[in-house]
């Protein structure tokens, strides 16, 4: 019976493999120990009173969600954070190493890169501020005890705010990478085009993280919905 | 009622009980309420990992004599910081309601 009820938990909070891992063996103690200091002498009832003593699987699964969830939105906003300082190293590590290569995008090119600098510089700009204040933002909100709608508004705001980010990163890096074709247009494949092209991987492996992220949120905020409406 | 005071309720067993896991402070809440405080015993561990969460507790696993993976939870200073404020605030709240019931005045608060 009660190896059925912990199935049930894990099964309940499967959208979160480690968190349902730890709350199975936490659950698993408690209920033996109950079951341990039970007075009546029967396992099979004392198995039972501990079940449901302990309360509905998927109740307690919905409390857990809701923790899960918050988790997510505060590891999405160091994320967002840790992601637009990866890139602006990237940035940085790639603009010295054509200073130091000496570099330059073509003359009959020099329009078209400043235009597409602006635009990177600009979507940068707006990715840093909008992810730094969706990250103060999400760490400032209180974890409740329920999907209040209060903390879903606030979900939500956080989820536009790191939306808007990943989008504003996504154009920065696609500029960025704009901006390398045109360094490297006309210069043949050698080792000093090597770090061009890693910054840019690790540019986009960035973005990509940050999307991952974002996509974490999502699933588990309907999850915790699905588990809050029974 | 119980539901907005859980926190408290949880903080304060634990604090009672130093270092414990969910099932001891369950028993440490039941006895030390005298039995009035009988929730779902489930509804304990959710309010365990938000505090810890929020830095209030802290936790760690270890093997209890049963053989199986036990994890206990103890108060962190903050946890024993934000404790202390809760109680004023009860206090207070406590006294101003006994005062609303049993037509006395409540003490004057200082500040």
């Amino acid at each position: 019976m009660i190896q059925d009820y912990l199935d049930g938990i894990s099964r309940e909070l499967d959208f979160d493999r480690s968190l349902a891992r730890c709350v199975r063996q936490e659950v698993e103690d408690h209920l033996w120990e109950a079951v341990a200091a039970d007075p009546a002498g029967n396992l099979l009832e004392a198995q039972r009173r501990a079940v449901a003593n302990f309360g509905d699987a998927r109740v307690i699964a919905a409390q857990f969600a809701v923790l899960s969830l918050a988790r997510q939105s505060r590891r999405a906003g160091v994320a967002a954070v840790l992601v637009v300082a990866g890139i602006f190293i990237a940035m940085k590590a790639r603009v010295a190493w054509y200073a130091a290569t000496q570099w330059a995008i073509s003359d009959d090119l020099r329009a078209v890169g400043g235009l597409v600098g602006m635009v990177d510089r600009y979507a940068f700009l707006l990715a840093a501020i909008v992810g730094l204040a969706g990250w103060l933002y999400i760490r400032s909100r209180e974890i409740p005890a329920a999907l209040h709608p209060a903390y879903r508004r606030q979900l939500h705001r956080f989820f536009v705010l790191c939306c808007t980010a990943a989008a504003a990163l996504a154009v920065s890096v696609v500029s960025d990478a704009v901006l390398t074709a045109l360094n490297l247009r006309g210069t043949e494949l050698s080792a000093a085009s090597v770090v061009p092209i890693i910054s840019m991987t690790i540019e986009i492996a960035c973005v990509g993280m940050l999307v991952f992220h974002i996509y974490g949120i999502a699933q588990r905020a309907a999850s915790a919905a699905a588990l809050m409406k029974t | 009622m119980l539901k907005g005071h859980l926190d408290m309720i949880v903080l304060a067993a634990l604090s009672a009980a130093g270092s414990a896991h969910g099932y001891a402070v369950i028993e440490e809440i039941r006895r030390r309420s005298g039995g009035a405080f009988d929730l779902p015993e489930g509804t304990i561990y959710p309010a365990l990992h938000r505090l810890e969460q929020a830095g209030l507790l802290k936790s760690n696993w270890m093997t209890a004599d049963s053989g199986r993976r036990r994890r206990v939870y103890t108060l962190t200073k903050t946890g024993s910081r934000a404790l202390a404020e809760r109680r004023v605030v009860w206090k207070q709240f406590s006294d101003a309601i006994g005062g609303l019931l049993g037509g006395n005045r409540p003490r004057e608060n200082p500040a």
